[in-house]
């Protein structure tokens, strides 16, 4: 097996936050003496990624995910612990590394603002020294790939977010990095856009071999892109693997619907022992069997109900997810 | 220093600034008033006879140059670093492959630029209505030069480490205001250094902040002899490796307390 390109081992990361409580003479206090309150965003978590690789960084809000990218990008001391990417040490800030990554915020803009995107395109290959020929193979490629020519003119301030998102990662992608932090990419996007981007980022982690760590919120961008998901949750890795694999964990169950037919269905429903009911709306049933006994249970339940239509199938990635987040364990 | 990345900066300031030219044609002129009201005030003060060893056309000549001198040393980017700290608008800039002072340099070489685009004919006309008289002798115009650089290089350290304080407090920004304050006051502006009574005159030497407005302005305009500009230059000299000190020295920090909290 090769050196992965992500070695991250114990790491923790605790923030010191100034704490006071509300009112005049508290904040006189906390002038004179501030309190603090150490806050452990990241604890002890060991994970390492091959280069090429596209991996989701799932948790709910405050889990630590924005914190992991940061340090990964060097924009933050590890409190314990070691990380190392791609040869470097993220937190030194080496040129030399920086022009390895890159790190697109979706709340933050590298772009500059009043001129358009053809111009920022120009001034960010300048600063990271691309060589004028590889710019504009790049740039004509990302373009392309990203349908986004007629863009190129236009002032950034009236760009949809949208499109602004397509620029964002074409100046992220000019330099050719070869890690790419993506924290957010699709937030607030309409759902068409949200497509485009993500056929687009599996397209380019096919032809470049970038590898990818990307946070989202949204479930479909990571069981579109992401073969492998790590799973955070206040601060603590709590999962390293495939994300079917983390269903089958979370969710030991199957979900199956039935359709009915109306005229035999008098309201009266036997139901197998093991059998729960999650949604019911006249003649359509939705339940949860447990996974190992599905089969059996799925023969009764033809045999006993004026059954229509039946389909077995694993509860959504989100339920399994919310289970989790709200849950707090595996 | 990456000389092609920060030429990029320059450039693409440049061209986000074409985009509302006129903003910085007012601000530039905004600067331009103050001083030109004490030119107004001690010209008409000084009447046929002079004042305190100035002529009518000698301080037209002084508050002439400094208009000039106060543009070129003026740090624009001090008021936008702290914004930049608190707004988080510094991870972008400090996920570059270049230091993230070039970004404040960069700022002030594209500004300079494009404010003296304005000052000179505007200077050039005010000198034609103004008569300004100086004995102007080739050595100090050649002083002039390194005091002039001094000068900027000691504002714009100085504003810049006032500034990065923001990494620690979220309101830097009055230290900035109350330095502005002090400038008003001691860096010549209000009043030739000279004219200053006794205390005053003496803070305004000691203290960095003539070194970077009126100091080069007497060199140009002669008022200094071989003593003063030995003492002025090794003044300028000392509060400049002070500025350039305490600079590295509240980045260092300022970045580790940053990394230290998350932006």
């Amino acid at each position: 097996m090769e050196t992965p390109i992500i070695n991250v081992e114990q790491l923790s990361k605790t923030y010191r936050v100034p704490v006071r409580a509300a009112g005049l003479k508290a904040s006189l206090r906390s002038f004179i003496r501030p309190q603090y309150d150490d806050i452990a965003a990241l604890r002890d978590v060991t994970f390492s990624i091959q280069s090429g690789e596209m991996v989701g960084l799932i948790g709910p809000n405050g889990a630590g995910k924005t914190t992991t990218l940061k340090l990964l990008s060097g924009l933050l001391h590890p409190s314990h612990g070691s990380v190392e990417v791609a040869g470097f040490i993220p937190w030194e800030r080496r040129p030399a590394y920086l022009r390895t990554i890159s790190m697109v915020l979706g709340n933050k803009s590298q772009m500059l603002w009043d001129i358009p995107p053809a111009d920022s395109f120009r001034v960010l290959g300048e600063i990271y020294a691309v060589p004028q020929a590889e710019f504009h193979q790049t740039l004509d490629e990302l373009v392309d790939l990203l349908d986004m020519r007629e863009l190129l003119t236009k002032p950034v301030r009236n760009l949809s977010l949208g499109e602004r998102m397509k620029c964002e990662l074409t100046a992220s992608l000019l330099y050719r990095p070869r890690v790419l932090f993506l924290d957010e990419p699709t937030l607030g996007l309409d759902v068409s856009v949200q497509l485009r981007l993500r056929r687009f980022l599996a397209d380019y982690n096919r032809r470049s071999g970038v590898t990818v760590i990307l946070t989202s919120h949204y479930m479909a961008d990571v069981t579109a892109l992401c073969p492998r998901v790590l799973l955070i949750h206040h601060g603590r890795l709590l999962f390293d693997g495939e994300l079917a694999e983390l269903a089958r964990k979370m969710a030991p169950f199957k979900q199956i619907r039935l359709n009915l037919d109306t005229e035999k269905n008098n309201g009266d429903l036997p139901l197998p022992a093991g059998v729960d009911m999650v949604e019911r709306d006249s003649n359509s049933l939705t339940l949860r069997v447990p996974r190992a006994e599905s089969a059996g249970i799925t023969a009764r339940l033809l045999q006993t109900l004026p059954v229509v239509d039946l389909t077995v199938e694993d509860p959504p990635v989100e339920s399994v997810i919310d289970q989790v987040y709200s849950g707090g364990e595996l | 220093m990456n000389l092609r990345s920060s030429w990029a900066l320059v450039k693409g300031l440049w061209l986000s600034w074409l985009q509302y030219r006129s903003f910085f044609f007012i601000l530039a002129f905004g600067w331009m008033i103050p001083p030109l009201i004490y030119m107004l005030v001690w010209y008409t003060a000084a009447g046929d006879q002079g004042l305190a060893g100035f002529t009518r056309g000698e301080f037209a000549a002084y508050y002439l140059v400094l208009i000039l001198v106060n543009q070129i040393t003026f740090a624009q980017t001090n008021w936008t670093v702290g914004d930049m700290i608190r707004t988080g608008q510094m991870n972008q800039i400090l996920l570059r492959p270049i230091h993230p002072i070039m970004d404040a340099v960069a700022a002030e070489f594209a500004g300079k630029l494009v404010y003296l685009i304005f000052d000179v004919p505007i200077v050039a006309l005010l000198a034609l209505l103004l008569q300004p008289q100086m004995d102007f002798q080739a050595l100090n115009g050649l002083l002039f030069i390194p005091a002039l650089l001094m000068a900027w290089a000691l504002r714009f350290f100085w504003g810049y480490w006032l500034a990065l304080l923001a990494f620690w407090a979220t309101r830097a920004d009055a230290l900035l205001t109350l330095q502005d304050t002090l400038m008003f006051l001691l860096a010549g502006q209000v009043a030739p250094v000279a004219l200053l009574p006794g205390a005053l005159q003496t803070a305004a030497i000691v203290l960095p902040f003539r070194s970077m407005v009126a100091f080069p302005v007497e060199v140009l305009t002669g008022r200094l002899n071989g003593t003063d500009l030995l003492t002025g230059f090794a003044i300028q000299a000392a509060w400049l490796a002070a500025a350039v000190i305490l600079y590295r020295l509240v980045w260092t920090r300022g970045l580790r307390h940053y990394a230290a909290i998350g932006g």
